[in-house]
């Protein structure tokens, strides 16, 4: 076995074959079979394939491209199913953005937030009150609803506002030390939902828990975006924004910086490293990632209430990173999907199909034990388990592997050593 | 010239205290070494010099300008740095990557230029690395720069933590017991390489060790601390015949029988 | 408007006092457990949950045979209370065994993680059994102390409105004091005690002296368990109907009281309990009259969350705890 996956690993040729013979084969499968929810998930994994492969990122990009912007969606349009297919690829989408922003902040900055899904609410409130009549009643000037065509701004004001409030959260959050943080941060998170809950007075802001309804669409040269199938291609825009940002991010001096505070705090500080001000970054590049998703998402439901933003959901997210590997973007993202298919379509398939057997009498299982009420068990499990034997998740963090070339000097000072540090400080001070 | 002054420092930890009115001086490109038995307040007085703890009273003075009350990170931006007696790498990333980190004030690739990948940035990404590769050189770590730093060997692990205190280019360098651990083999390059730091790196340095063959053999000037107090100071020769010293360090009556 | 805050304080006191009465003695489960393993057992307030549970299914069996109406209210509770803390203690040590003790020297970040993996897991076991053996995972108990005792506070000053008390809430407060008074005097006067607060201090000294840590720290958790199990039962009393999610946000108040009181302080958190629990009922009442209706009792939990995050910003040691030093 292993002998086998090595071969296959010298040989690109054979790789470019099996690659491309298996996303010919799920196409079809998909295209031909549209009912069949496991061709749509199988073709889905031809990216994690895909990703196992030697090729360069640039090839791999190119053919993830192409599989997510033409294959998918031509694949899945063929039948009924199109739109819950394409709902399903939207939300996982959503879910892996807010992910990868949950990894900043728990997997390379080391600081457990439970109440990350706060900033997604912020993001889905700030279009919800100004894309529907709601904002009329304490805006002192403008009509409201704003038009369709303000989404797009809208999109980089959820993501700023979610940033500030980040920023705002995390001024008094963060002096808090250690594991407290984690009890802070849900502390936070319930509070914000609860505001939201009771915002209805003495200014009807969010109009409580009856949420916000009808929130308008969004509208591209004169086209309103109104179905999944083409808020599929907002999100996938956006996703792709968020995974060149992180994968940037990481290895860059702030990615380090992170890293350093998770690995040892007061070391990180004798390095020069400004604690406050980059854990701050970490919250606030993190809950920008929400506050962006949370517009596209109260666009995309057209309705908005506190109820989408519970505990829940932010135990949600942190499982997609817990299972994926903390610190590693392939494996948020991979858990990020493996999470949201199986709440939207493995639970409610598995408990169809049960009740389907109850009805025929073959078995009968209690409601109880409904698979699609399960949610809270499975990620109980999930948490315990992974924590206990695989703590680094299904793909790992990798570290950057230099070049020993690059690293050497190719100009001849190369002798000089150390007496030409002295010069290079003054080059990089300057 | 004196490139760090200390006067009257004291720390105390409710009704302990751990440090009290100690006074120093340290020459500009000297290497300065603080001895003492365990307990003696010497970490402490390398915590409250780089910013790690506030003194209760006190003075220091880097370049005749006050750090007290500075946060460790200003403290370093100053030109202080230092390793950790008790090894403080960062475990999970490169060795390289581990030195680079000690270049953080000296990048700026902000958030936007980052995530833009500017020119800029990557050039002076380029930079940093191959110079976080020369210093890994200088210390003789190079073989190991694609390595996880928690997985290097104890003595490799002490010298990585000296390449990551030079990458913030400092002007004063405290090292916390650097050759704590090491073999004879290891101690005698170690101390080479501190030789040769002060001597190349226009650097000023200040150790804490209890391998007396090192301190002798290198410093010109030691600190000795007990009990938090400052009781004697002197080149080598000095200490050595130091009758204070001896009592601190063997106990009293030690030093007339060894007379 | 001074007037209407006073009208309603005997009340307000009263119900107060319940409710800091629970919080103080499951905050004593967090404060055992931080003080020893310096973890927040976010599983706590599940045990506490879980004792509501097994308590009030006890309480209808009972009542199922008919024995509860031939048998003294008082023996009953007390049986009740015996099961279910053998009951959650053991499940507590259970937990220790297989979520915490393989973690004791990972991060603290993934023991952490399996904390909060463990509350979500006894959430759904325990809505699970409900649902399955009741068709709905809300519970009403039977009622075992139900009479209403009025208190003519009226009498002490005019300003004072009546207030009435549930017969319960001197159960409550009673067994309360029983069980946190029996604690104290364990941890400071028994040989037990005294291995867990030298485990509590430091560890592998504690380890050199042949105390046997392991030992220590189940019996830690058992006993905060049974604590917090016990409490689970007494809530149900009191409050009657109980369901698998009380648990979370109980537990988040109780652990805000353990703060409160500082944080690995067993009197401290005592008083934290107390306090918090008067305090919020002081919000919930008089919210909504000092704000002029802006802001609803709904904020109570806003306010406890905010209590909690003052004390931790500007006083982390809490009320009665000791200022810790990192070693460098």
């Amino acid at each position: 076995m292993k002998n086998w996956l090595h071969t296959i690993q010298q040989n690109k040729r054979l790789q470019a074959l099996i690659v491309g013979l298996y996303i010919v084969v799920t196409f079809f499968s998909l295209y031909l079979a549209q009912k069949s929810v496991v061709a749509f998930l199988l073709l889905l994994s031809s990216l994690l394939l895909l990703y196992f492969t030697t090729f360069s990122n640039r090839v791999k990009w190119l053919i993830g491209g192409l599989v997510m912007v033409v294959l998918l969606p031509l694949a899945a349009s063929q039948g009924e199913a199109y739109q819950s297919y394409m709902e399903v690829a939207t939300l996982v989408g959503i879910y892996i953005a807010m992910a990868l922003g949950l990894n900043i902040v728990v997997g390379m900055a080391g600081l457990l937030d439970l109440g990350f899904v706060a900033f997604f609410a912020l993001g889905a409130y700030t279009y919800g009150i100004f894309a529907t009549g709601q904002a009329n009643n304490f805006m002192p000037f403008g009509h409201y609803p704003l038009s369709g065509e303000s989404f797009w701004v809208f999109i980089f004001i959820g993501c700023f506002v979610a940033a500030l409030f980040g920023i705002l959260l995390g001024v008094p959050v963060l002096r808090v030390k250690g594991d407290y943080l984690a009890i802070v941060t849900l502390g936070f998170g319930e509070i914000i939902r609860i505001i939201f809950n009771n915002l209805d007075k003495p200014v009807n802001i969010t109009n409580g828990a009856m949420g916000l309804a009808s929130v308008q669409p969004p509208r591209l040269f004169g086209i309103d975006f109104m179905y999944p199938s083409q808020f599929y291609y907002i999100v996938l825009v956006i996703l792709i924004a968020v995974i060149f940002a992180v994968r940037r991010l990481e290895f860059s001096k702030i990615g380090r910086a992170w890293k350093a505070v998770r690995e040892n705090e007061i070391a990180a500080q004798a390095m020069g490293i400004h604690l406050v001000k980059t854990k701050l970054m970490a919250f606030a590049v993190g809950a920008s990632f929400s506050g962006m998703m949370g517009v596209v998402f109260a666009a995309k439901q057209t309705f908005v209430d506190p109820t989408s933003f519970t505990l829940l959901e932010s135990i949600t997210i942190l499982v997609m990173v817990i299972l994926g590997g903390m610190g590693s973007v392939p494996g948020v993202i991979l858990g990020a999907a493996l999470v949201t298919i199986l709440n939207l379509q493995v639970l409610t398939e598995l408990t169809n199909w049960l009740n389907q057997l109850s009805l025929n009498g073959v078995i009968s299982v209690p409601d109880a034990l409904s698979p699609a009420k399960m949610q809270r068990f499975i990620f109980g499990i999930i948490l315990i388990l992974f924590a206990l034997y695989r703590p680094q998740g299904l793909l790992p963090a990798k570290n950057p592997v230099f070049n020993e070339k690059e690293l050497k000097d190719t100009d001849k000072l190369v002798n000089a050593g150390v007496q030409k540090e002295a010069t290079q400080h003054v080059h990089l001070d300057s | 010239m004196s490139i760090l002054t200390v006067k009257n420092l004291t720390k105390q930890f409710g009704g302990l205290v751990a440090n009290s009115n100690i006074d120093m001086e340290v020459q500009k490109g000297s290497i300065t070494a603080v001895i003492g038995p365990n307990g003696a307040g010497k970490t402490t007085f390398f915590n409250m010099v780089t910013g790690v703890y506030q003194p209760t009273s006190g003075e220091i003075l880097l370049n005749n300008e006050s750090i007290v009350g500075l946060k460790p990170h200003q403290v370093t931006k100053k030109g202080i740095a230092r390793t950790f007696q008790n090894i403080r790498l960062f475990g999970a990333i490169t060795v390289l990557e581990n030195v680079m980190v000690g270049m953080h004030n000296h990048l700026h690739g902000g958030l936007f230029g980052t995530i833009l990948n500017l020119p800029r940035v990557r050039k002076e990404e380029k930079e940093a690395r191959r110079e976080a590769y020369r210093l890994l050189e200088y210390v003789g770590l190079e073989s190991f720069f694609n390595e996880e730093a928690r997985n290097l060997p104890y003595g490799a692990q002490r010298k990585l933590e000296i390449a990551r205190a030079l990458a913030t280019k400092p002007k004063v360098l405290l090292l916390d017991e650097p050759a704590a651990g090491m073999n004879p083999k290891e101690t005698s390059e170690l101390t080479k390489l501190i030789y040769n730091m002060r001597e190349e790196l226009d650097l000023t340095i200040i150790l804490i060790e209890h391998d007396m063959k090192l301190v002798m053999e290198i410093s010109e000037h030691i600190v000795v601390l007990d009990h938090g107090e400052k009781i004697a100071e002197g080149t080598p020769d000095e200490i050595r015949n130091n009758e204070k010293v001896i009592e601190a360090y063997l106990g009293k009556g030690a030093a007339t029988t060894a007379s | 408007m001074i007037n209407e805050v006073l009208h309603t304080l005997p009340q307000v006191l009263i119900d107060g006092l319940t409710l800091g009465a629970v919080y103080a003695i499951v905050a004593l489960g967090y404060t055992m457990v931080y003080g020893i393993l310096e973890l927040i057992n976010f599983a706590h307030g599940e045990i506490f949950m879980t004792g509501a549970f097994v308590g009030t299914a006890i309480l209808l069996t009972f009542a199922g045979f008919g024995w509860l109406a031939s048998m003294p209210a008082i023996v009953a509770l007390i049986l009740v209370l015996v099961v279910t803390s053998v009951v959650t203690g053991l499940l507590g040590m259970g937990i220790e065994r297989v979520a915490y003790r393989p973690l004791r020297n990972a991060p603290k970040l993934i023991t952490l993680i399996t904390a909060i993996g463990v509350s979500f897991l006894l959430q759904d076991i325990v809505r699970f059994i409900a649902e399955l053996k009741n068709g709905n995972y809300i519970l009403t108990g039977p009622s075992l102390f139900s009479g209403q005792i009025g208190i003519k506070a009226s009498s002490i000053s005019s300003i004072f409105n009546d207030a009435s008390v549930k017969s319960s809430f001197f159960i409550v407060l009673i067994v309360a004091v029983i069980m946190m008074v029996t604690l104290d005097f364990f941890v400071n006067r028994t040989k037990w005690g005294m291995a867990m607060r030298a485990v509590a201090q430091d560890r592998e000294t504690a380890a050199l002296m042949s105390v046997n840590v392991n030992k220590v720290i189940a019996l830690t958790f058992f006993i905060g368990s049974a604590l917090g199990g016990a409490t689970g039962v007494l809530f149900a009393i009191q409050y009657g109907t109980i369901d698998p999610y009380i648990g979370f946000i109980l537990g988040l108040k109780a652990f805000t009281a353990a703060v409160l009181g500082g944080i690995g302080n067993i009197r401290g958190a005592m008083f934290g309990g107390i306090l918090l629990g008067v305090l919020e009922m002081f919000a919930a009442a008089n919210l909504p009259v000092v704000s002029h209706g802006i802001l609803g009792a709904e904020y109570k939990d806003v306010f406890a969350f905010a209590i909690l995050i003052i004390v931790l910003i500007f006083k982390p040691e809490g009320l009665f705890g000791k200022v810790s030093v990192e070693k460098v």
